[in-house]
């Protein structure tokens, strides 16, 4: 190749400019490094591009400009580069040892070389579209027109300067530092639009280009002009950091703040002007004329997504900054200030009926708010309104609503409700049952929870809501632990403590993962899922409560299963049983230390009848100090404990009794007499306890009937024979069915009457499913927690 | 008592026609202070045409002779329009009328339409005077006059909503004409019921207020008319129904325990009744279904003794369940010493009279006919003055017996069923061949 290059100029050397020819020299190293480019060869352009900048740099005298061909060249060399090394990292297969050698070589030659270039390779990405073989003389012209640019940017500059004598007698400091370009409000929308126009090139220095805008920002003169500038800043302030998993800078994201700030200002004083997604993009630089009576002009932007990224990026830096340093406390001062940003965009959207961003806004706001006890959303609610000016008032939630966190989030929730799409709909509905637990309103939350039908399609919504959705469910079990509903809790509780994976459900946390592993891209993604600290539930309060409403259910149904095998089949809360299990094995045991120690001694106590060491156990864990109104719920404990006693007592010893004195049961339980005898009359009446009350001289009189081995196997035989019926049964109509459907399908008509047919129970199904989610309370709840497990369980 | 009055709470889901008697009620009954009341009524017939009683009304009010002039004015108009269409709806009732074309008539109602309009010249507009005529009678107060207009509307309209709203115009004219010796207003609460079970709404919301306004009307039939008492625990133990109870007015399960606590033939739905009692329970309490939770729920025999005597005293205040207050609390002693006994083997007869709210003698009495009745299996003691149940535990054998009872029947049903399907696929299989 090189032979035969060098023999074509030799025979065009007459004929050809020195120019000329070493443009052609350059065309073939060109072409060789493209050609190489598409095998990946490496070493031939490694070669090729020393050449070529031999080339270039041994122009002739006078030809000191540098062909555009060769910008082109090293631009896109530079470009596959980059696009080489991603693929390289990307892909397991390494390349071949002289390969690797050579790419690294020429990564660290671009980078030096295209340093000295980089203005022109600015130039030639601002306009690649250019004939790529220009001639000498476009270029002059170009090079003349440049030239008559500087010159009336200097003009210009001068007329500045004069007039900046004129007025105060001292000029930009900036000036200084570059002497060459200087901002004023005049040639702002030129020096904006370069900035804009380099946004998001390689080798465009991000901390410049804002350093840039800010000067802009000073000199801009009118509202529109800040508009604009803020416009631009802001973004690229968001842009300085190219990385998804770090967090932008705090300062940084203290001036955007600021910034977003004085933009909502800028736009509330000069009501002509709105930012609105889809508007026109403005192309002439003018300022727009706006007259009294016109409607406003919409300059193109988004200030949703300003205060969305805003808002993300804080999220992000609370992930990432550890919750035991003083510098998360410090960091989430700043969330009050972030709030009251939300607020000032809620109600400019309101004001300017920008329906979407307003439900955007009210969402976000929502979702700092919803998990918040009720005094720290007042002390927010009242820092905002002295941060905002008196005049904004927002129609959806009134001043009233204010005052009283319930209404306010209920009044932002309905609005949600009413205007927002379904997503936002969902997750709204989900924060209000939140609050709503929160607050110890467990039926309100029940309702709305099995009204909304949210458990039916939870499973297909986004991992976020999901996520939303594990931690209601949580909370209104949490919530009915302390209404003393010990049932309910325990059945809201079950499927995500029964999992183990209570960290990752709720994700607080990251599950080690011992045996497999998972892709980097798919912990990328858990990482950023991951709730920022305060927001967290308690995961030991949340196991401790669980396990306290496992031990109540568990210990009397085991004690009532007895010796009965198939009884004690019969598991309420497996971790529960797996724990005690583990717990009776062990051969010493020492006193407890941790909340499940306690709580296993406190039912091994309780199986044995000794309900008072049980509530010592209890009372003794440390960590419900954390719920609120402590006593009231050891109080609720200890008196379940003495039922749930009483309860086992009687299922455990009745058989060793012909009767019992129902004052010496109250006794020994220290309950009141009635209490005793209701709830012996209620294991009566459920055929619990075959017993029954003598009122007259006031003692249980227990009819137990021991069975002979014989006649208890005769019954499991019966037994056994009616499932086998059943069974049967059910197979035919299994079969039944399916060939129903099959003859159908082989005739035509059949089939159409078929479907006529089934459109009706369709439609009544549906008045069944809302029956069904009322009564069946329990396995609804179960039902829509294990399906988002099994869908977790699927993606890892 | 003013607290456990319903009938706020009713007023929005009736008509305003229907409310008047609870209002007539609510007067004889002296809960509200009269003039209150008396304004109440006039209120709500403003609207209404039966210009005569408002009048009268007003002057009780004010305690004047004399009445306004608007009310004469009033008065003319209606009894102009009454005329109006009193003459064009009767051109549509002596087409209708003819024995003709009563016989000409058939099921397709199109087809009749065609009929009529081809040989009378009956239009549709015509069809609408009769819903029009119907609904300014059923104003002014003329309920039979307007029911038998709406009954032959509906034969003759092809216009769904404006027959889903003539079967409500019937219903209500049915329920305010006095005579429940007909099933007519039975009949009418089946054949709404089954229209808006069937009928497509644009929304279930729609459905829902459908449905709530169906089961306040309908109450009117229920405790009024014999069977209604069956027919109420069918209708609202219905799964959509008692959904709607539960979701838009859970103050109706006052009325539905009321009916099953009454209802001696229908027990085993009163499992149904505790757990939906349990669920409103945060919702919805007055005494007769706290009653029902303290008996069933807590055990607790002397509070539902208290709540007995509070139920006397409300359901004596309640329009629809004053006829049924003696039933009911009959009943209800039924059921408190029925849980009793089974719970108990010794009762000392003092103790339950007490518990019933009866004297010693009488409650002997009436343990006595309860042994009698068979309803309970024991024996009297007389010396000890106490009551032994029997025990009778079902033996080991009779377990066993009861357990395996249907199998050899359900066996049997199953052979032949599989024996039919095997007939049946090879005629199938023949027809297939023919084919």
């Amino acid at each position: 190749m090189d032979s035969e290059d060098s023999s074509d100029s030799d025979v065009k050397r007459e004929v050809r400019s020195a120019k000329d020819k070493r443009l052609d020299a350059l065309g073939a190293s060109v072409k060789a490094i493209e050609n190489a480019q598409k095998i990946n060869d490496w070493v031939v352009i490694q070669n090729e591009f020393d050449k070529l900048n031999k080339i270039a740099s041994k122009g002739p005298a006078g030809m000191n400009a540098i062909p555009r061909l060769y910008i082109k060249t090293i631009a896109l060399l530079e470009d596959f580069l980059n696009e080489t090394l991603q693929k390289e990292k990307d892909s397991k297969k390494k390349m071949n040892a002289t390969q690797a050698k050579a790419l690294n070589y020429m990564k660290q030659r671009i980078k030096k070389n295209n340093r000295q270039y980089e203005e022109e390779i600015e130039k030639w990405r601002l306009n690649p579209a250019s004939e790529e073989s220009e001639d000498s003389s476009a270029e002059e012209v170009k090079q003349k027109k440049k030239k008559t640019i500087v010159e009336s940017d200097e003009e210009s500059q001068d007329e500045d300067d004069n007039e900046n004598d004129n007025d105060d007698g001292f000029t930009i400091v900036n000036k200084k530092a570059k002497p060459s370009v200087v901002y004023t409000s005049e040639n702002l929308f030129r020096k904006l639009r370069e900035v804009l126009e380099a946004r998001g090139k390689k080798n465009t220095d991000r901390l410049e280009q804002i350093k840039i805008l800010q000067k802009l920002l000073e000199v801009a003169s009118t509202p529109y002009q800040e508009i604009r500038v803020l416009l631009a800043l802001i973004p690229s302030q968001f842009d300085y950091n190219p990385s998804m998993s770090n967090y932008m800078n705090v300062d940084m994201w203290k001036s955007t703040l600021k910034e977003i700030n004085q933009l909502l200002i800028i736009l509330e004083d000069n009501p002509k002007y709105i930012i609105h997604e889809a508007a026109e993009e403005e192309l002439e630089d003018k300022e727009p004329v706006v007259e009294a009576g016109q409607p406003p002009f919409t300059i193109r932007g988004s200030i949703v997504s300003f205060v969305d990224r805003l808002d993300d990026e804080f999220t992000k830096s609370l992930q990432n900054i550890d919750p035991h340093t003083t510098d998360y406390v410090d960091r989430l001062k700043d969330e009050t200030e972030l709030y009251a940003t939300i607020v000032r965009g809620q109600i400019y959207f309101e004001k300017n009926a920008l329906s979407e961003s307003t439900s955007r806004m009210v969402m976000r706001r929502l979702e700092h708010l919803y998990y918040k006890p009720d005094q720290v959303i007042q002390t927010v609610e009242n820092t905002v309104k002295t941060i905002l000016p008196q005049s904004l008032e927002s129609t959806i939630t009134t001043s009233s609503s204010e005052n009283d966190s319930t209404e306010l989030i209920h009044s932002l929730c309905v609005y949600l409700y009413k205007k927002g799409e379904s997503l936002l709909r969902t997750r709204a509905m989900l924060c209000h049952i939140y609050h709503h637990a929160l607050h110890n309103r467990f039926y309100v939350a029940r309702d709305m929870l099995l009204m909304s039908h949210l458990q039916d399609n939870i499973h297909q919504s986004d991992i976020g809501t999901q996520i939303l959705h594990n931690r209601t469910m949580v909370q209104v079990g949490l919530c009915a632990f302390r209404e003393g509903m010990v049932k309910e809790a325990q059945s809201c509780l079950q499927e995500i403590c029964g999992t183990g994976r209570v960290k990752e459900l709720l994700a607080q946390g990251l599950l080690l993962q011992k045996y497999m592993q998972l892709p980097p891209e798919q912990e990328k993604l858990d990482r950023q899922r991951q709730l920022p600290f305060h927001m967290h539930i308690n995961l030991e309060l949340l196991e401790c409560a669980y396990l306290t409403c496992s031990m109540l259910l568990e210990i009397p149904s085991m004690a009532a299963a007895g010796s009965n095998l198939e009884a004690r089949k019969k598991v309420i809360s497996k971790p529960f049983r797996r724990m005690l299990d583990y717990n009776e094995r062990q051969v010493f045991s020492g006193p407890p230390e941790n909340t499940r120690d306690h709580i296993m001694g406190a039912a091994k106590a309780l199986a044995a009848g000794e309900w008072q060491k049980c509530q010592e156990l209890i009372n003794a864990i440390k960590i419900w100090d954390l719920m609120p109104e402590t006593q009231k719920i050891k109080d609720m404990l200890n008196r379940k404990i003495q039922e749930e006693g009483l309860r086992t007592y009687l299922f455990t010893y009745s058989t060793y009794y012909v009767t019992l004195g129902l004052n010496q049961l109250a006794t020994m339980f220290s309950l009141p007499i009635n209490t005793v005898t209701a709830i012996i009359s209620k294991m009566i009446w459920n055929e619990e306890l075959a017993a029954s009350l003598d009122q007259v001289n006031n003692v249980v009189v227990l009819h137990r009937v021991e069975l002979t081995k014989v006649q208890q196997l005769t019954l499991m035989f019966a037994e056994k024979a009616v499932s086998f019926v059943e069974a049967n049964e059910r197979t035919l109509e299994q079969k039944q069915t399916t060939g129903q459907n099959q003859r159908d399908q082989q005739r035509q008509k059949a089939n159409q009457q078929h479907q006529n047919v089934e459109k009706r129970p369709a439609y009544q199904k549906r008045d069944g499913n809302q029956q069904r989610s009322r009564n069946n309370f329990n396995n609804v709840l179960g039902n829509s927690v294990r399906g988002r497990t099994q869908q977790n369980r699927y993606r890892s | 008592m003013a607290s456990y009055d319903l009938i706020p709470r009713m007023i929005p889901y009736m008509d305003r026609h229907l409310v008047f008697p609870l209002l007539e009620f609510l007067s004889f009954n002296k809960i509200y202070p009269d003039h209150d009341l008396l304004k109440a009524k006039y209120e709500l017939l403003a609207k209404t045409n039966m210009v005569d009683f408002i009048s009268e009304l007003y002057k009780q009010i004010h305690n004047t002779d004399k009445v306004p002039s608007e009310f004469a004015i009033k008065r003319q108009e209606v009894l102009q329009t009454l005329e109006n269409l009193q003459t064009e709806a009767q051109k549509v009732l002596d087409i209708i009328e003819n024995p003709e074309v009563i016989t000409a008539l058939r099921q397709d109602k199109l087809q009749n339409l065609h009929f009529l309009r081809e040989k009378y010249g009956l239009t549709d507009e015509m069809v609408y005077t009769l819903y029009q005529f119907a609904q300014f009678q059923y104003n002014c107060g003329n309920y039979g006059g307007a029911s038998s207009l709406l009954y032959h509307f509906r034969i003759l309209s092809t216009d769904h909503e404006l027959i889903l709203s003539a079967l409500w115009g019937k219903l209500a004219s049915d329920i305010l004409d006095p005579n429940w010796d007909a099933d007519a207003a039975l009949e009418e609460v089946q054949k709404l019921r089954e229209t808006i079970d069937q009928k497509n709404f644009a929304s279930p919301l729609h459905q829902l207020q459908q449905r709530t306004w169906f089961i306040h009307w309908s109450i009117f039939v229920f405790f009024n008319h014999p069977k209604g008492r069956d027919s109420i625990i069918d209708v609202f133990f219905n799964p959509s129904y008692i959904n709607t109870i539960q979701t838009s007015c859970p103050w109706i399960l006052r009325y539905l325990t009321t009916a099953v606590v009454t209802n001696k033939r229908r027990k085993n739905i009163l499992k149904d009744l505790i757990k939906i009692i349990q669920q409103e329970s945060y919702e919805y309490r007055d005494p007769i279904t706290e009653f029902i939770e303290s008996l069933y729920v807590k055990f607790d025999f002397e509070g539902a003794q208290h709540k007995l005597k509070e139920c006397e005293e409300v359901l004596s205040n309640d329009f629809f369940l004053v006829a049924t207050k003696m039933e009911f609390i009959e009943n209800a002693r039924y059921l408190i010493s029925e849980t009793y006994c089974r719970i108990h083997l010794k009762i000392d007869i003092s103790g339950l009279s007490q518990t019933l709210n009866l004297g010693k003698e009488e409650g002997e009495k009436w343990i006595v006919n309860l042994i009698r009745d068979t309803r309970v299996d024991a024996k009297i003691d007389f010396k000890e003055n106490t009551v032994i149940m029997n025990q009778n535990h079902t033996s080991i054998y009779q377990q066993v017996i009861e357990c395996t009872k249907g199998l050899s029947f359900r066996s049997q049903v199953m052979s032949s069923t599989i024996e039919k399907r095997e007939a049946h696929q090879s005629s199938n299989a023949v027809e297939a061949v023919v084919e």
